[in-house]
C-alpha cells in the first residue's frame, strides 16, 4: 500500500508542476540557508580533542598587578589567559600533571639549508616542550617528537607541519634534513601529518580558525637564542619591563605563555587546582600574588567558551536562519494547503469509495515526504554551492570550517523531510476533515 | 438489505435551524431498483449521503445488511461503504492522471486483496461493462457515456450489495443515458440493489419502485408507481 501512496504521490507532483516547485524550492532555500550557517557554526564548534578535552586544562593563575586589576569581564575582574615565564617554568619543573606544556609563539626568517637565503620567507613559529605533541594528539608522517633530554638542553631540533614540509622539501621526507630558522640550523626530527584542531583552542581566539603555525621546536632552544617578540603574539606587562631585554622579560610579571596540563581523569581536577591554589600561597608568601586569588583551570570545552572562539554572532546566525526557515516551512505549508484543498474532490471520491481518513493521511503524507525530500536534496546542492562561495568570500579562514561532513549532509535531509513533514501535519489534517458529500459534484 | 426508521437531517448553524429530511420510513430488499425522484434542493442529495454513509443522520436508525451504521467509527463507516456500497455520480468522477485499470482498482486497493484478485476483479468489471480493451486508456479519451461505464466498473469491482447512483445519466444525451440505464438494468438482473436518485422520470419509470421527496419529505409515490406498473 506504501508504495501505492508514493506512486499517487509521484502522480500529484507531476499534475501540478509549478506548486511542487515552488514548495520544494521554498524548502530548498531554506533548507540551504540553515544548513549553511549551521555547518560553518558545527565545524567552528566541534571537540578539537576528542575523548581527551575533558582531561586537558589550562591553568590561569592571580599573578596581575596588586594596584590595579587585570582586565573587567562580564562585569567582575578577571585574571590573565597567559601565565609569566617564572610560573610557567616553575609549574612545568613540577610535572605535578600527567603531562604539561608550554606553549609559546615566535616569527623569523625561515629557509631549507639548500635553499639561497633570498628563497626565505617570514614564517610563525611555535615554541613548545615535547608533551605538546602527545597531549594534543597530534600525528606525525614521519620522525617524531623531540625528547625531555631536548627540551632541557634546548636542542636545535624541529617539527615541520606537513604544509611547510612541502615548502621547504617538496614533502620528501626531510628527517635529518637542517631548517635555518632566524639564521640558526636546526635539524628536521618529525614531520606532521594532516593536522587541523578546530578550533585551534590552545592559544588566543584570533587563531582559533587558522591554519597551526609551520614549525615547532623546544621552548628552550628560544630562550637559549634570546628570542622573544611581542608582535606576534600577546603580552602584558606590569611593573615597567624593557621587552627588549628577555632576561628582564623572564624576570619580570610579564604574562605571555599558554599553559596547558593534561590529567590522568577529569576528576583529578580539584585536586590540581588545589596543588596551583599553594603554588600561588607560596609566591603570594615571596611577596608576589599580592590580588585577591583567583586562580583557575578551564577545560577545553570551558576555555573555548571563555575565550568565546566561537562568535555570539555565529549562533544568533543559526537561529536567524532558522527562523527563516521556519519562515519558508510556512510559506510552504501554505502551499500545500493550496495545493491539497485543490484535491478535495478526489478526497471525496476516494473517501466515498472506501478510503478512511487514516488512508488520506498517510497518501498525503508520502507526498509531503517526497517533497521535503527533494527540498532537502536540492538543499543540499544549494548549501554545498552557499559554503563554496562563503569559503572564496572568507578565505582568511579554513577551508574545512565550509565543509560539510557526512553526517551534516544526512542532517540536511533529514531536517528537511522532518520539517516538511511537520509542517505538513495541519494540510494533511485539513485535507482529511473534507466532507466527501461537498466535494463529489466537483472532480 | 436496508432499512430507515424514522431518519431525519437536520442542519443547524448558530442562529439557523434546516430541516433537510423530515423524519422517514424505507425499506430496500435485496434485488431491488428503487427510484428516487424530486425537483432539485428537495433533499435527494442529502438523503443519498445518509443512505451513503458519507453524512450522518440527525434522528432515527439505520440499518445495513442487518448491521445498525449509527454508531460506527470512521473507519467502520469506510470499510463498510467500501465492501457494500458502489457509487456512480452524474459526473463520473473518475481520476484524469489514472488509467482505467487504476480508476476502477482504487476502491479494492482500500481493501486486503492480493494483486491478482485486483486484477482480476477490475478486468471482470471493465469486461461487463464492454471497456476491458481499452484499461490502459485515460478518461479524457473516452466519451461522456463510456466514462460512465467506467464508473459502474469501479462500482461493481468490489461486489457491493447495492449501488447509489446520483443522477448516473444526467450528463448524458439521451441514446447514452438509454445505455447506460440498460446497463444498470442488467446490472440489477444480475441481483444487485440499485438505488438511484433521478430527476428523469422517464429513467425512473425503468425503476421497480419510485420513492419521491420533495420539500424534506420522503414518500412512497403510490401515483408513480401506479403509472410505472
Amino acid at each position: 500500500m506504501l508504495l501505492y501512496y508514493f506512486r499517487l504521490a509521484m502522480l500529484s507532483i507531476k499534475k501540478t508542476p509549478l506548486l511542487s516547485f515552488l514548495m520544494i524550492a521554498t524548502i530548498a532555500v531554506g533548507i540551504a540557508a540553515t544548513m549553511v550557517t549551521y555547518t560553518v557554526n558545527y565545524m567552528m564548534s566541534q571537540d578539537p580533542v576528542p575523548g581527551k578535552s575533558e582531561r586537558l586544562f589550562t591553568v590561569h593563575l592571580s599573578s596581575w598587578d596588586p594596584n590595579m586589576g587585570y582586565r573587567i569581564k562580564d562585569g567582575k575582574e578577571d585574571i590573565p589567559i597567559f601565565m609569566t615565564y617564572q610560573d610557567a617554568t616553575n609549574l612545568y619543573a613540577d610535572k605535578k600533571a600527567h603531562k604539561q606544556t608550554i606553549i609559546s609563539f615566535h616569527k623569523a626568517m625561515v629557509r631549507g639549508a639548500e635553499q639561497p637565503s633570498g628563497q626565505a620567507t617570514m614564517t610563525y613559529l611555535r615554541p613548545t616542550t615535547h608533551e605538546f605533541f602527545s597531549m594534543l594528539d597530534v600525528p606525525f608522517l614521519y620522525g617524531s617528537p623531540w625528547t625531555e633530554y631536548d627540551d632541557s638542553q634546548g636542542s636545535m631540533v624541529v617539527v615541520l607541519s606537513k604544509k611547510k614540509n612541502e615548502q621547504l622539501f617538496q614533502g620528501q621526507n626531510s628527517l635529518g634534513q637542517e631548517v635555518i630558522i632566524g639564521g640558526s640550523i636546526y635539524r628536521v626530527i618529525g614531520v606532521l601529518d594532516d593536522w587541523l584542531p578546530l578550533p585551534r583552542f590552545y592559544t588566543e581566539n584570533s587563531d582559533a580558525y587558522s591554519e597551526p603555525r609551520g614549525l615547532f621546536f623546544p621552548f628552550q632552544s628560544s630562550i637559549n637564542n634570546d628570542w622573544f617578540s611581542g608582535t606576534d603574539g600577546s603580552v602584558y606587562c606590569w611593573g615597567g619591563v624593557d621587552l627588549i631585554d628577555l632576561d628582564a622579560v623572564k624576570a619580570s610579571e610579564c604574562v605571555w605563555l599558554f599553559y596547558w596540563v593534561e590529567l590522568e581523569s577529569a576528576e583529578l581536577r580539584n585536586e590540581y587546582l588545589a596543588y596551583i591554589n599553594s603554588y600561588a600561597q607560596e609566591q603570594r608568601e615571596l611577596g608576589r600574588f599580592q590580588r585577591e586569588q583567583m586562580n583557575r583551570v578551564m577545560n577545553v570545552a570551558e576555555f573555548i567558551e571563555y575565550n568565546e572562539v566561537v562568535k555570539k554572532d555565529g549562533r544568533i546566525a543559526v537561529w536567524l536562519a532558522a527562523a527563516f526557515l521556519i519562515a519558508c516551512l510556512l510559506n510552504s505549508m501554505s502551499l500545500m494547503m493550496t495545493k491539497f484543498h485543490g484535491k478535495g474532490a478526489e478526497v471525496g471520491l476516494r473517501r466515498a469509495v472506501g478510503a478512511s481518513k487514516v488512508d488520506i493521511a498517510r497518501q498525503f503524507f508520502c507526498e509531503t515526504l517526497i517533497i521535503g525530500l527533494s527540498g532537502g536534496v536540492i538543499g543540499l546542492a544549494l548549501a554545498q554551492l552557499g559554503l563554496h562561495i562563503t569559503a572564496q568570500v572568507y578565505s582568511y579562514l579554513h577551508s574545512e570550517l565550509m565543509d560539510m561532513n557526512l553526517s551534516l549532509m544526512l542532517l540536511t535531509i533529514g531536517l528537511s523531510v522532518l520539517s516538511s513533514a511537520l509542517f505538513g501535519l495541519y494540510p494533511i489534517y485539513r485535507a482529511c476533515q473534507i466532507q466527501p458529500s461537498s466535494q463529489l459534484k466537483s472532480l | 438489505m436496508l432499512k430507515m426508521s424514522n431518519i431525519a437531517k437536520i442542519y443547524l448553524t448558530d442562529t439557523v435551524k434546516t430541516q433537510a429530511l423530515q423524519p422517514f420510513n424505507l425499506d430496500i430488499k435485496a434485488g431491488e431498483f428503487v427510484a428516487v425522484v424530486g425537483p432539485s434542493g428537495s433533499g435527494k442529495t442529502t438523503f443519498l449521503n445518509i443512505t451513503g454513509l458519507l453524512e450522518d443522520y440527525s434522528e432515527g436508525s439505520y440499518f445495513l445488511n442487518d448491521q445498525d451504521v449509527t454508531d460506527l467509527s470512521d473507519r467502520q463507516k469506510s470499510r463498510l461503504r467500501n465492501e457494500q456500497i458502489g457509487f456512480i455520480f452524474q459526473s463520473f468522477n473518475l481520476i484524469p492522471e489514472l488509467n482505467l485499470f487504476d480508476n476502477v482498482e482504487m476502491p479494492l486497493r482500500y481493501r486486503k486483496f492480493s494483486a491478482k484478485e485486483r486484477k482480476n476483479r477490475v478486468v471482470d468489471a471493465l469486461t461487463k461493462v464492454g471497456l476491458v480493451n481499452r484499461q490502459a486508456h485515460y478518461p479524457q479519451q473516452l466519451s461522456g457515456g463510456q466514462q460512465q461505464r467506467v464508473a459502474i466498473a469501479r462500482a461493481l469491482a468490489g461486489s457491493p450489495s447495492f449501488l447509489l447512483a446520483d443522477e448516473p445519466t444526467g450528463n448524458l444525451d439521451s441514446s447514452m443515458a438509454d445505455g447506460i440505464m440498460s446497463l444498470l438494468k442488467d446490472i440489477n438482473t444480475a441481483g444487485t440493489s440499485i438505488l438511484m436518485v433521478t430527476h428523469d422520470l422517464q429513467q425512473a419509470a425503468k425503476a421497480d419502485r419510485i420513492v419521491e421527496i420533495r420539500d424534506g419529505v420522503l414518500t412512497e409515490n403510490e401515483s408513480i408507481n401506479q403509472v410505472v406498473a
